[in-house]
């Protein structure tokens, strides 16, 4: 699973890791640089218990700027390419590509702008619904049913900014007063990475916690794992945020 | 010779007995089938051999530093010489080895690349596999066989004794080795090439496991044997596509694989044989290109030639291609084993335009290819008479300290007169490969 790290938007201080079970425990960082905790249990078992605590102070900035290792912006083909990229969850259909030009995203001149226009639509299109969509389900899927969660609403944005040539990535992270964890997108433009939630129609602020980024939902899922027997599996996850300080 | 010839039908008897066969799965059934051993070698001169090993050496010592290139700076793509839309966005470029070394920086371990011969006598690279090459363990225990057949039959010949691959192997894998033992992980016995798993493991003592007989632990893997003990593991030739290496990093629903196996090996704690993620060298889009990365890494000429190539993303290749498409061979990049190829001659008028209407759509898809005329090689009939057949020749070669070629190879045929397809998985034979001392 993945586990909140610092970043321009954030600071984490405090931060508990505890298991129930005699398991052992590494943290390492995929290829984005999220911070990522795996582990096993060998001896046979019928749950696996992780519980991460912590203190974020968030809203310090409004963007992330971008690094490239080795290269400058403009010139970045990794991070462009790769977030510019549809993939398999995000590539559109014939829903999509309809709904795209419906949109007249060509007479918005700047990619801040197109961005805002999509986040505000979507909610239009799409009805909050859990329990509708497949875990790994497709844009295209969700915007034919016109309903869905947080994950569905970040794949449809991704998707249309990504015909738009915008670069942009998938987040996962937590709010104020969810009881679960949370998506949404950011987009690159003119050379930062700007927050957008299209699930709540609002551009990301000091609620949000970050927790990891990808190109879509299948690079950073909240937790996965597997073992070996014949048992099946559930998976409970709780998120649980509260707010202990205002700054003024 | 004619004692090989003799005893043909013994050893393709001795062969089925030890298993060497192919496994393939059609229609959703897995079948087993005998890979035929013809008896009449293909003899290379040694002469002919430097030059093909000097040309080898050169071209997969330049795929190496490609790899390397593309995962680390990506100079290559900076300085325009291949087009970024050829990488980021291939199938074999994964995103999760972006920035990671392998032990001694080395990707390509062991590189199959095939080659055939044209009628005018020179020699054409067809494609270069970097990821799994199969096929070394076919010719290896077809020698052994005939060997026991007719024992001076290789002596005076002058024949070049091809018993070293293991050794080739071992060594490379120790080279790589950052501590523990060796071991070759297999998918296990319905694989396609199981025979060769257990054969390599064999002759190269390292262990032969598969994915549930090794963990990860703490970033380090560890092979539990039969007493429950944990040896460290230092280097994997796993016989696993990158998919299903690791289903934490990769294609989740795999179980032949080994969770968190990705993590030990980019903190540099085993080494992975061949490394994940050479998929995007070996893409017969960026085929085209090697001889342009030779120029742009070691700034030589290249050696061996490409089969003449058109890219129908470049407009006036995509021209050529229209104007040509009758003597041409156009080719998917994303399939393998001689699956999408077709070949422009052998289409009706409808089937064309229908195909010629994709190409437009997808030119980035496909490469298109002059047809080589095929130096063919004589194979044994059911009759027993010699008649002609297109061949290929499979080239091991093998980086470790330094790259070295395996002075034998597969030489695999099609057992179709009308076919230039000649992969094992479309039911082709094979011969033993011999390269002279003289």
């Amino acid at each position: 699973m993945f586990i909140p790290q610092d970043n321009e938007r954030q600071k984490i201080t405090e931060l508990k890791i505890s298991s129930g079970y005699d398991t052992c425990f590494s943290i390492t960082d995929d290829v984005f640089h999220n911070k990522k905790l795996y582990g096993r249990i060998e001896k046979p078992h019928d749950k696996f218990e992780i519980s991460v605590s912590g203190c974020a102070d968030t809203g310090l900035n409004v963007f992330e700027e971008f690094t490239a290792e080795g290269s400058s912006y403009p010139y970045c083909p990794f991070s462009t390419t790769v977030f510019g990229a549809q993939t398999k969850l995000t590539m559109p259909g014939a829903n999509i590509r309809k709904y795209h030009s419906s949109l007249c995203l060509d007479t918005i001149p700047h990619p801040y702008n197109k961005t805002l226009r999509i986040m505000r639509a979507i909610p239009e299109v799409l009805k909050y619904n859990s329990g509708s969509t497949e875990i790994h389900e497709t844009a295209e899927n969700a915007l034919t049913l016109g309903k869905g969660v947080c994950q569905d609403y970040a794949h449809i944005m991704l998707s249309l900014l990504r015909m738009e040539q915008i670069p942009a990535r998938y987040v996962v992270g937590m709010m104020l007063g969810e009881g679960a964890s949370h998506a949404w997108v950011e987009a690159f433009c003119r050379g930062y990475w700007y927050g957008f939630d299209p699930t709540n129609n609002k551009l990301v602020n000091d609620e949000y916690i970050k927790v990891s980024y990808g190109r879509d939902s299948s690079d950073c899922p909240v937790i996965k794992g597997s073992f070996y027997g014949n048992g099946i599996q559930t998976q409970k996850e709780k998120v649980n945020v509260e707010e202990i300080q205002t700054k003024e | 010779m004619n004692d090989l010839i003799r005893n043909a039908e013994t050893i393709n008897k001795l062969l089925s007995r030890y298993g060497v066969k192919f496994g393939i799965y059609k229609n959703g059934e897995f079948r087993e089938q005998l890979f035929p051993f013809d008896p009449i070698p293909r003899i290379i001169g040694n002469d002919e051999f430097s030059y093909l090993e000097k040309g080898l050496r050169q071209r997969v010592d330049a795929l190496n530093c490609f790899l390397s290139d593309i995962y680390g700076k990506k100079q290559i793509v900076k300085d325009r010489v291949i087009p970024e839309e050829f990488i980021f966005s291939a199938k074999g470029f994964l995103v999760p080895c972006d920035g990671v070394t392998p032990p001694k920086g080395i990707y390509s371990h062991i590189s199959g690349i095939d080659l055939v011969q044209s009628k005018d006598n020179n020699w054409y690279v067809l494609e270069d596999n970097l990821r799994v090459p199969s096929g070394a363990s076919y010719p290896m225990i077809a020698r052994e066989l005939q060997r026991r057949s007719a024992p001076d039959a290789f002596t005076k010949n002058d024949v070049i004794d091809n018993r070293n691959y293991a050794d080739l192997l071992k060594e490379v894998m120790d080279h790589v080795n950052t501590g523990g033992i060796n071991v070759i992980l297999s998918p296990g016995r319905y694989n396609a090439a199981f025979f060769e798993h257990s054969y390599l493991a064999e002759k190269t003592g390292a262990v032969l496991t598969t994915g549930k007989d090794i963990v990860c632990e703490n970033d380090n893997l560890y092979y539990i044997d039969y007493n429950g003990k944990k040896q460290r593991v230092g280097a994997v030739y796993r016989r696993i596509s990158d998919e299903y290496l690791d289903p934490m990093t990769f294609y989740e629903e795999s179980v032949i694989g080994i969770p968190h196996i990705f993590e030990a090996y980019r903190k540099g704690n085993a080494a992975l044989l061949n490394a994940p993620g050479n998929g995007v060298a070996d893409d017969k889009g960026i085929y085209y290109f090697v001889p342009k990365m030779i120029k742009y890494y070691l700034g030589e000429e290249a050696i061996l030639m490409n089969a003449p190539t058109y890219l129908p993303y470049y407009e006036k290749d995509m021209q050529y291609v229209l104007d040509n498409f009758d003597i041409l061979v156009i080719k998917d990049v994303a399939e393998a084993g001689g699956y999408g190829v077709v070949f422009g001659s052998s289409l009706t008028a409808e089937k064309k335009s229908e195909f010629i209407a994709l190409l437009k759509a997808e030119p980035r898809r496909f490469i298109a290819q002059e047809v080589i005329d095929f130096y063919d090689l004589d194979i044994l009939d059911e009759n027993g008479t010699k008649v002609p057949r297109k061949a290929d020749l499979r080239a091991f070669v093998l980086t470790g300290r330094t790259t070295k070629v395996w002075a034998s190879g597969l030489t695999r045929f099609s057992r179709n007169p009308d076919s230039f397809i000649v992969n094992s998985s479309q039911g082709g034979g094979f011969k033993d490969t011999w390269v002279l001392s003289r």
